[in-house]
């Protein structure tokens, strides 16, 4: 068991790691050369200070805490920090960065881990919940969003599991296995899904450039992405 | 025909990204660890594949420059941008592929002020480079063409002339010195390829082969872009039928080839008869040098040299000589592969593949050499087509290939839809195929994600019962040590004294053999079994609960740390009883990895004798000879040998 650790630590965590990083390049590289062509085009009057304060003035989401989707929007804010604050500065990962990149990075305390991954935990839970009863997101709900939430879900929850041996009735091996191979599955499937907003958040559907399009831009967009026929 | 084109990109855009990381591991991890290189065959594919076959495949340059430009054959004059193009794009790519080959890539200027005028390779070095500068020379015209550069283009076309002359005298030096280059292996090259006339043999061949390649080009361009000119009219996806002899009275449905047929098959009789210059030469050499026991012997290399003298020479000359396939372009495309592809293989075989029978060891490239030369190769291709699609190389054609180059958004949607958008454009096409293939290269060329090769010790075998004498490491022949096990018991004090050499034993073993865990020749070995010891460490404390396991973390690892190494407690703080360890030696506090076993071994011993050569009075003991007797024993018999004879 420990080789198919040591392999999914190894390779292809190297591989799927790889994947990500590069899918979400990829599309930071195209979004950007994108706007570049547009400024010279329909954006031309916008500046780039417009631009960029357009970009990231949504990241904080206040007006919608203050009305309209409140328990959802507070609920998937919270995830959002509570998840990259533990995958991220985790002090079991920071040894993991410091052996493959050697980054040095600071960490949160073992008891501040273990209270957001419950709280990352329970948020998902809640976000799974307000798909399934809340009427207005049920109506514009996939198959994909519950998929891809219990993707998000699983390295959480074992990796919980793998780090408090005493009340895991799994063999810690198997709890580290799934642990790695569904963050890396995760990791696969980042830049090829909805998940891929770490990155198009900031451009696809807040950036000025959206709010800009010329006359007639739908139709192109349409015949663009589903070929001649199709219309708006 | 673009959708033809598009593929071919797509297939050539995924050798460059794994080529791109073969060249990036290769500067960054150097050569031993990347390539398969020995010092038996030093030289390998980037050398021979990618420099001398692919210089050599684009000699185009300067022979349809000689045709052209000094014997005034108008006939072949638009053969002549295709030509230069072929021989810049070539060389280029050699020289690109050398970078990477040459031991330290950034001293590649050296021979520029550092003159070693007794080498070939000196000279082949000044001639590719003035040639590459001529072949650029020659190109820029028809690259500045689009830009409104008049007056340049005007001096450019006024020294044409010269400049194809200079281009000539070069092509012609150089390709004959890499040829001489193997004149200094007489006797490790393979009989069969070696001879005093292989700088002819290497200009001839190249000089035929090169005007193979470029109407392979020319076809292979047609097929893909314009097939009009080559193929003619198709009519129902039809093959149209040549060549018959009522061609001309109007009202059979027969079809011509292109308009650009004739000028290619009256070439292609130009490549021909320089190869058939080429075979007479290597049949009259067998004769001369009487190596027809070895060539109809049946070893693989006589195999070998058949294949490549059917492919470089035979089948072109049977093809070209065939009125029917001459004139048909998929003869001719037959012919021409088959040329080019013999050509690759002589050079291979005289660069590499002669050399196996001396070395006594045969030479596989490793995937990074595969990589990086295909990578290098797919990349000239790439901007081949860039620069056939975007200027008038072959013809004025380009305007039209213009592809809709429409930028969109990546979808924010599900997985079709970025696949829909992926595949639409050029720039999300060829990123989407560098997300997928730059990881699986990284993974499958990273040096250490390599599969243990590590040599295993051989365990020493004693000649007795009582191990008196023992044969250590009897794995490589000639080089086993007998080892006087019993004398070294003796001298250094009885039992007490197996410590200093079994200095770790196994839990509840005294004299654990060396071999139990330095198990590699040259690698450190891990010694620690961690999954193992979560079992045990269970079974020892009897921990209860279902998974017992899991609770026994704690019990080696420090609480609140990271559980790596540096968190576990020491091997003696459980082991105090059952492990004997030596105190005399730096031992770590964990024992996680045994050195290797050629290293422990002579430190071991050296470094004792070393102490105790003065205490005994043998001033030998810490020498080779001492205990490397088999060599020592060797040398005496040979000299006693030798003196007897001198004396006589």
């Amino acid at each position: 068991m420990e080789q198919w650790i040591e392999f999914a630590k190894g390779p292809l965590f190297a591989f799927t790691f790889l994947i990500m990083i590069l899918g979400l390049a990829r599309h930071f590289i195209i979004q950007f050369y994108s706007i570049f062509i547009s400024k010279g085009k329909q954006l031309k009057n916008v500046s780039w200070r417009k631009i960029f304060s357009d970009m990231f003035s949504w990241v904080v989401p206040v007006k919608h805490l203050i009305k309209g989707t409140r328990i959802f929007s507070t609920v998937s804010f919270i995830f959002h920090v509570a998840a990259i604050l533990v995958s991220v500065f985790f002090i079991d990962h920071i040894v993991l960065w410091q052996n493959y990149l050697g980054i040095d990075l600071p960490s949160i305390g073992r008891a501040l881990a273990d209270i957001l991954t419950l709280v990352v935990i329970g948020c998902i839970l809640v976000l799974i919940a307000c798909r399934i009863f809340v009427r207005r997101q049920r109506e514009m709900r996939r198959k994909s969003d519950y998929v891809l939430l219990i993707m998000v879900l699983l390295p959480f929850l074992f990796g919980f599991l793998a780090g408090h041996p005493a009340i895991n009735p799994f063999p810690w091996n198997t709890a580290m296995l799934i642990h790695i191979l569904s963050g890396e599955a995760l990791f696969v499937v980042i830049p090829f899904t909805k998940l891929s907003h770490i990155v198009l958040y900031f451009f696809d559907r807040l950036s000025v450039v959206h709010w800009q399009l010329k006359p007639g831009a739908g139709d192109k967009v349409a015949k663009a992405l589903f070929g001649e026929e199709a219309k708006v | 025909m673009l959708n033809k084109a598009r593929t071919l990109k797509d297939i050539l855009w995924f050798f460059v990204f794994f080529g791109l990381v073969a060249g990036i591991f290769r500067l960054w991890f150097g050569l031993g660890a990347t390539t398969n290189l020995t010092d038996s065959v030093p030289w390998g594919l980037w050398k021979v594949l990618n420099m001398i076959a692919g210089v050599a495949l684009s000699t185009c340059g300067f022979t349809i420059g000689f045709l052209v430009y000094v014997l005034r054959v108008e006939k072949f004059k638009p053969l002549i941008k295709p030509a230069i193009f072929v021989a810049f794009l070539g060389y280029g790519s050699s020289c690109f592929a050398l970078l990477f080959d040459i031991g330290l890539p950034y001293r590649f200027w050296h021979p520029l002020f550092m003159w070693n005028e007794h080498s070939f390779l000196f000279e082949v070095f000044w001639c590719v480079m003035l040639y590459f500068s001529v072949t650029f020379i020659e190109l820029m015209p028809n690259i500045l063409e689009k830009y409104k550069l008049k007056k340049t283009v005007g001096f450019l076309h006024k020294i044409t002339i010269g400049v194809v002359i200079i281009g000539i005298s070069l092509s012609t030096l150089h390709h004959s010195s890499l040829g001489s280059l193997f004149l200094i292996t007489p006797y490790r090259l393979f009989p069969l390829w070696y001879s005093s006339l292989l700088p002819v043999y290497f200009f001839t061949s190249a000089a035929g082969c090169g005007i193979m390649f470029l109407i392979f080009v020319k076809i292979l361009y047609s097929k893909l872009y314009n097939p009009v000119s080559v193929f003619g009219e198709q009519t129902n996806g039809k093959v149209p039928v040549v060549c018959s002899l009522n061609r001309n009275d109007g009202n059979t449905a027969t079809k011509e080839y292109g308009k650009d047929m004739p000028m290619l098959s009256s070439l292609s009789i130009v490549g021909a008869s320089l190869l058939a210059i080429y075979l007479i030469l290597k049949i009259y050499d067998l004769f001369r040098l009487n190596l027809f026991n070895t060539l109809l012997i049946g070893t693989w290399e006589s195999w070998i040299y058949i294949l490549e003298l059917l492919l470089t020479a035979v089948l072109p000359l049977v093809l070209v000589i065939i009125k029917k396939s001459r004139r048909s372009p998929y003869g001719l495309g037959t012919a021409t592969f088959s040329a080019s592809l013999g050509l690759a293989l002589n050079r291979l075989d005289v660069g590499i593949i002669g050399y196996f029978r001396d070395a006594g060891s045969a030479y596989f490239p490793s995937l990074t050499e595969w990589a990086l030369g295909i990578g290098v190769i797919a990349a000239a291709a790439l901007v081949f087509l860039f620069v056939a699609e975007n200027f008038s190389i072959f013809d004025e054609q380009w305007k039209v290939y213009k592809i809709n180059k429409g930028i969109f958004k990546a979808s924010f949607d599900t997985i079709n839809r970025v696949w829909q958008a992926a595949l639409h454009s050029g720039l999300q096409r060829t990123t989407i195929i560098g997300v997928f293939v730059l990881p699986i290269a990284f993974v499958l060329m990273y040096p250490q994600y390599k599969s243990d090769k590590g040599i295993y010790v051989v365990p020493a075998s004693g000649l007795n019962t009582i191990r008196s004498i023992l044969i250590i490491n009897a794995n490589t022949p000639g080089m086993s040590t007998e080892f006087p096990h019993l004398k070294h018991q003796e001298t250094l004090g009885k039992e007490q004294s197996c410590i200093e050499c079994h200095h770790i034993s196994l839990p509840d073993d005294k004299s654990t053999p060396c071999s139990r865990c330095h198990r590699k020749m040259f690698e450190k070995t891990l010694i620690f079994n961690h999954e193992m010891h979560k079992g045990w460490v269970a079974a020892d404390r009897q921990i209860p609960g279902l998974q017992p396991e899991n609770k026994t973390c704690a019990i080696c690892h420090l609480p609140g740390l990271p559980k790596d190494i540096n968190s576990a407690v020491g091997c003696m703080e459980c082991h105090k009883e059952d492990i004997h360890v030596a105190n005399t030696l730096n031992l770590p506090k964990q024992f996680l990895y045994a050195d290797s076993y050629f290293y422990v071994m002579h430190k071991r011993c050296i470094g004792c004798h070393q102490e105790r050569k003065q205490g005994v009075n043998k001033p030998n003991l810490d020498q080779c000879s001492n205990c490397h007797q088999s060599y020592y024993t060797q040398y005496e018999t040979k000299k006693e040998l030798y003196g007897s004879l001198a004396s006589d």
